[in-house]
């Protein structure tokens, strides 16, 4: 039993937001520009991205409404239609509402009747355990297809409104204001049949290793900014108070993050050493790095371990749709789908470091034609 | 290093080598000692045993190092040479941890007289035992482990004792030394993989006596708290 990916689509809101342009849609914190903002933006490389918020602040589409459309789009060319999907599996780092589960309320966007529906939760490499519960699902013959689906609506999280209700005389730090200059919305979606249909990809593996043991949260959102304060956001007596306390900004710890790297790599080596792949035998690399500064780490430590894959056989679009989180890797396998020359029989390995806790997530694809 | 530079077994031995040091450098994380200096809790007291600590293993450094050396035959004199010039680089290097003690508010008298911890002793008697076999090409997992904690912790750690104690309370120079030199010594260290690891159970050897080394530095860090 095999289980492969037959179609792929996404979803983009508004228009491309350019680099100068981004304050214009998230605002002024207290009317005064970012100092932080062009190192950041140097470091990470994205020049275009994409808001669900106008320079109101108004949402301009919700989560779970770029969830369906990026699904459709996915679902667009594809010879099945939408009510016959048996399964839909769903990921964001959150919802429109904080319950019921992402799944349920994707499920009610795309009107699929009477579905197995999973969400999974996480952050980027939520996009892959979703993947992974359909995968086994279709593996073990549980069902014959599966729609998945990843979506992100990060930018709410970054409106100047949200760092000036700080209690007085509290500024956000470097680490709260980081996320602003590196996340942005948008969804991508992908259909597991377990039957090949034209020329598609094969699931080979899909393969995830966390260390969430090893290290303190690198990326969050619940933890007021004083790290002495160890109330969540919900011991507080009011969300008021833990918003003013900086307990519902999304927070990044800086120092923290060469990690994400090493596991990256780490997990690689190690599929290497369990025989899962070989550097040589890979022909694509689609891997989510959130920053331009951290694919040249990557790179250095591959060549270190002389396990590097040259850089031409690398594809991202990071710096033309921004950094979506859990929907990034499969906004980059559409376009790549899309817009690239792949020949049946070459191998692509898709892979996720996520820094919230230090999971890393790895999928091998083989193209074939069915 | 580019990977074209590496035999086949020493590139499989270097990817191995890499996988020990990561699983190594997670468990630090736990290390009491390390765990207070990463949230911020760290003392000059911590700091001043972490040093009264360490001293003893340095001081020790240079002799299995040199008896490594000597351990090698004919065959391997070009080895030798390399790794007595290694020696002959770091075997005066515990005088800067001392003086880093003096500044930080310790006495030489102190330093100087202070016993091995249990972690230092199974490391010294593990390294001294290893070094007296024929050949023992296997140390290159040692000095794999002891010379990435210079390339790849000692900066790190530095900057955060200085950040914690105040750069007028403290002196971290024998870290500084190690950060920016033991990067030309993992240099060394690949090229003396290649030169050595050319088949398939000198891999096994070699990442071995690293994961010994890594429990053993463990234990010897976690041990600075016995006391």
């Amino acid at each position: 039993m095999s289980v492969f990916i037959t179609s792929t689509g996404h979803h983009l809101p508004g228009p491309p937001i350019a680099n100068d342009e981004i304050e214009n849609v998230l605002g002024l914190i207290h009317g005064k520009p970012s100092r932080l903002k062009k190192k950041i933006l140097r470091a990470n490389g994205i020049v275009t991205r994409h808001y669900a918020i106008n320079a109101q602040h108004e949402t301009t589409i919700s989560n779970e409404r770029m969830a369906a459309l990026s699904a459709r789009h996915c679902m667009a060319n594809a010879p099945l239609p939408l009510k016959r999907i048996q399964m839909l599996s769903c990921a964001t780092s959150q919802g429109d509402r904080v319950l019921p589960g992402f799944a349920s309320m994707v499920q009610a966007e795309l009107g699929i009747e009477e579905t197995e529906i999973h969400s999974a939760h996480g952050i980027c490499s939520s996009s892959l355990m979703a993947m992974k519960a359909a995968y086994l699902n279709l593996l073990c013959g549980e069902h014959d297809n599966a729609l998945v689906v990843a979506s992100e609506l990060a930018s709410r999280l970054f409106k100047a409104s949200r760092y000036e209700v700080l209690a007085e005389g509290k500024n956000a730090d470097f680490n709260a204001e980081f996320l602003r200059w590196m996340l942005s919305d948008g969804a991508g979606a992908c259909l597991l049949e377990s039957k090949a249909r034209g020329r598609c990809f094969r699931i080979d593996w899909i393969k995830s290793f966390s260390h969430a043991n090893a290290y303190p949260v690198c990326m969050s959102v619940g933890m007021p900014t004083d790290a002495t304060d160890q109330r969540s956001w919900q011991d507080f007596p009011t969300y008021t108070e833990a918003e003013q306390a900086g307990a519902l900004l999304l927070r990044q710890d800086v120092r923290l993050l060469d990690n994400v790297v090493k596991v990256g790599v780490d997990g690689f080596l190690k599929l290497i050493e369990d025989g899962r792949t070989q550097p040589e035998d890979i022909d694509h690399v689609l891997c989510h790095y959130s920053s331009d500064h951290f694919r040249s780490r990557i790179f250095e430590l591959l060549i270190q371990a002389g396990a590097a894959i040259p850089e031409h056989k690398w594809y991202s679009n990071l710096y033309t749709r921004g950094n979506t989180g859990c929907a990034s890797i499969f906004i980059m396998l559409d376009e790549f789908r899309r817009t690239q020359r792949y020949e049946a029989g070459e191998q692509i390995l898709c892979m996720v470091p996520e820094s919230g806790r230090f999971n890393v997530a790895f999928m091998k694809l083989t193209v074939v034609d069915g | 290093m580019q990977e074209s530079q590496l035999n086949k077994h020493a590139q499989r031995c270097l990817q191995k080598l890499l996988r020990i040091w990561f699983d190594f450098e997670r468990k630090l994380n736990h290390v009491p000692i390390l765990e207070r200096l990463e949230r911020g809790a760290f003392t000059q007291e911590d700091y001043l045993s972490m040093l009264l600590n360490l001293r003893q293993q340095v001081i020790e450094g240079s002799r299995w190092i040199t008896r490594c050396a000597s351990s090698f035959d004919r065959d391997f004199s070009d080895v030798r040479s390399s790794v007595i010039g290694h020696a002959r680089d770091e075997h005066r290097d515990y005088e800067m941890l001392e003086q880093d003690y003096v500044r930080t508010g310790g006495t030489l008298h102190d330093i100087q007289s202070a016993e091995r911890n249990a972690g230092t002793e199974a490391l010294h008697a593990f390294l001294m035992y290893r070094a007296s076999q024929k050949n023992p090409y296997d140390l290159l997992g040692a000095m794999w482990i002891i010379e990435g904690l210079g390339e790849k912790m000692a900066k790190s750690w530095a900057q955060s004792i200085t950040e914690r104690l105040g750069q007028d309370h403290c002196s971290v120079d024998f870290l500084r030394y190690h950060s920016e030199n033991d990067d030309a010594h993992m240099q060394k260290l690949h090229t003396l993989l290649d030169r050595l690891c050319t088949e398939e159970h000198h891999i096994v050897t070699i990442c071995r006596t690293a994961t010994v080394v890594s429990k053993l530095y463990l234990m010897q860090l976690e041990e600075i708290d016995e006391k």
